[in-house]
């Protein structure tokens, strides 16, 4: 049992507080990862779940036992670190073996233990070589290898891929998946990239200025972000935002912005009536040559091969951006209407950035 | 006829010849500068060298004998003779029969033990103020100012301690007598607390350039702060730990002043050695008082080179990191 809990954990560094009351909960064989932008509290967090750093106040419960105290190596858990910490005297055998000596396993099983764990990251060909005759992906691998040799129960990784180049990154998070679902083991993982969390966890913990924004699975926070910040962190492009404020008209609610006038879904409380809020659409809720559509007038258009986005600006303060068929043909300087899938509209509190639907 | 492109293709050539001669000329200049600066700075070693190897009537001769008329090992033979009741140091006129063994026992003694101490205590200390800023954020500047202060003002307190107060203190309070005058454990006693600083801040530039996150991972893995330190940290900064070494070493080797007012008559360094070489009848002996100088020297011109990169390093006190 690997279950990890986090009690009104705070972290200071003198009177800067890097993690402001966090209460999570991780599940047993979980691949949970926290994301979120630099200095928002995610690093400081795992680092206090692995013990190199210890809370100011409140509660880390390993497997029902409080760790406060406990000493890293005392918590049975395996780190991956952002640039891999290898050491680099000691060759790639020595450096997974590195666990268990500390463990005084006897050499025998230290032999076949490490081999078995090279064997599973097909590293073997490497184990004479030291960590700086090994290319990116293989010292990947040996990191992995060298976590994986002493069975932990919980493996922490802190941005593990991002010193990988872009093709290399993405064949890894295939492959940290295949092994999180081999070892059942539970996995907290950092990162700062969001196509990263989207691709690889079972839930997503979204940290900002050290607190937890919103935990859910992926596709929950990107259907339903809970804030302003989560809704603009995850996707590719960035969801268009609008400040503009709620009217009611012909019994139900409409957005108004400037020049801009959108209906509404129906199943909103008639009570945001006459609230400012800032409405969210992404691109693919964006809906290009419809009739009776607001106008506007193409900016840049960026084919991406199945689809293309085009910028166009209407008359407010910043301009938007849609997905549309790469066929359409649409040029620079184009007029066009635009409206937006009622469906698809998020809105948020213009002061807070808190969720109003 | 010349066509207009050729004009400026010949311009251009003569702009590059005069270019090429303009950086001829500053090498040839630069190289002359250096090779006179080499001269004046290896002349007195050459001389040295030279009168190593020269009979007694050499060694004064006027004019100057550039090179031994008749080369001898006779100066050589007699610092390192171990008959010196007999053949002593120089010839039937002198009579303080000098050998350099034991000097040259007490200052490889001496300045073995002190650099190695001063390196083991050193590099703990700089991985505390390196690893838990021990002493606070401006300690590492405070250790320097002991290298601030010229040993000649700490030398004649130092052999008030040494000689009278330390051993009547310990006489009074713990009823024995401690001597550190004269003594390789008093010699060596100093030149630890003065090279401590070289080591801490040698050191500092090593053990900084190792990254925390390998303790954090060997610490992950269960490893204590020893274990980390000794199968992590230590290795990695082994080769800085015997440049460190070796720099100290030096230092030490070559420490004149305080090794003169702390010491006499028993323990004897080299550099007190070389100052002893006088003699009442034939004045200063300089035939094996070069001797000796060579003999000093070797051993820092083969580390200095052994170590050059490092030196430069070590020298500018951490300021330059990668």
């Amino acid at each position: 049992m690997a279950q990890i809990v986090l009690k009104d954990v705070v972290k200071k560094f003198g009177a800067h507080v890097a993690v402001k009351g966090v209460n999570l909960q991780v599940r047993d064989s979980e691949f949970l990862i926290m994301v979120g932008p630099s200095g928002c509290g995610k690093t400081t967090t795992l680092n206090m779940i692995s013990g190199l750093e210890r809370p100011t106040s409140g509660e880390i419960a390993i497997g029902g036992r409080v760790v406060n105290d406990l000493e890293p190596g005392e918590r049975g858990l395996g780190m991956v670190f952002q640039d891999l910490a290898l050491f680099p005297h000691l060759t790639v055998y020595e450096n997974i073996a590195f666990g268990l000596r500390v463990k005084k396993v006897a050499e025998r099983e230290v032999d076949s233990r490490v081999r078995a764990a090279a064997e599973a990251m097909h590293i073997s060909p490497l184990l004479a070589k030291r960590p700086a005759q090994c290319s990116g992906g293989e010292s990947q691998r040996v990191a992995l290898a060298r976590t994986i040799v002493t069975n932990p129960a919980v493996f922490l990784m802190d941005e593990p891929l991002s010193s990988l180049d872009a093709k290399l990154r993405v064949d890894m998070r295939t492959e940290l998946k295949r092994l999180h679902a081999r070892l059942k083991a539970t996995f907290v993982y950092v990162t700062h990239d969001q196509a990263e969390a989207m691709t690889m966890a079972d839930r997503i913990v979204v940290m900002s200025g050290g607190v937890v924004e919103q935990v859910g699975e992926p596709l929950e926070i990107y259907r339903k972000p809970a804030s302003q910040f989560v809704a603009g962190f995850f996707g590719t492009p960035t969801m268009n935002f609008l400040s503009g404020k709620i009217e009611s008209a012909n019994g139900g609610l409409v957005f108004q912005a400037s020049n801009l006038r959108q209906r509404l879904a129906a199943s909103l409380p008639s009570g945001l009536a006459g609230r400012n809020v800032v409405l969210g659409v992404r691109s693919e809720h964006v809906t290009v040559g419809a009739n009776g559509g607001t106008p506007g007038k193409v900016q840049l258009i960026e084919p991406l091969g199945a689809e293309s986005l085009v910028f166009f600006e209407f008359g407010g303060a910043t301009p938007l951006v849609a997905k549309i068929d790469p066929e359409r043909s649409l040029d620079t300087g184009d007029n066009l209407t635009f409206d937006f899938d009622p469906a698809g509209c998020h809105l948020f509190d213009a002061d807070t950035g808190a969720r109003l639907n | 006829m010349t066509t207009p492109a050729e004009m400026t293709d010949q311009q251009a050539d003569s702009a590059g010849a005069r270019n090429l001669r303009r950086r001829r000329l500053r090498i040839v200049v630069r190289h002359a500068i250096l090779v006179a600066w080499a001269l004046v700075i290896l002349f007195p070693i050459f001389w040295m060298i030279a009168t190593s190897f020269k009979e007694s009537g050499e060694w004064v001769a006027w004019p100057p004998h550039w090179i031994p008329q008749q080369p001898t090992f006779k100066n050589y033979s007699q610092i390192f003779t171990f008959d010196t009741m007999q053949k002593g140091v120089a010839r039937e006129a002198t009579e303080q029969p000098f050998n350099v063994w034991g000097p040259l026992g007490d200052s490889l003694l001496i300045c073995t033990v002190s650099a190695l101490i001063a390196l083991l205590l050193g590099t703990f200390l700089a991985y505390s103020i390196s690893r838990f800023n021990v002493g606070g954020k401006h300690f590492r500047h405070a250790i320097l100012m002991i290298r601030m202060v010229p040993p000649i003002v700490i030398a004649i307190p130092l052999l008030m301690y040494y000689a009278i107060m330390i051993p009547l203190a310990a006489e009074t309070v713990l009823g024995t007598r401690i001597v550190l005058f004269d003594t390789r454990v008093g010699v060596s006693a100093i030149y630890i607390a003065t090279t401590l600083p070289f080591v801490i801040w040698m050191m500092l530039t090593f053990i900084e350039e190792v990254p925390y996150t390998l303790e954090h991972a060997a610490r992950m893995m269960g490893a204590g702060r020893l274990y980390t330190l000794r199968r992590v940290v230590l290795p990695l900064v082994g080769s800085g730990m015997v440049v460190t070494f070796l720099f100290v070493f030096i230092l030490n080797w070559a420490e004149f002043l305080l090794a003169l007012t702390l010491t006499h008559p028993d323990v004897v360094t080299l550099p007190v050695l070389l100052n002893k070489f006088q003699s009442a009848s034939e004045g200063r002996l300089f035939g094996p008082q070069a001797a000796i100088g060579t003999i000093i020297t070797i051993p820092v011109v083969v580390l200095g080179m052994l170590i050059q990169k490092h030196l430069i390093r070590g020298f500018s006190f951490g300021t330059i990191r990668k």
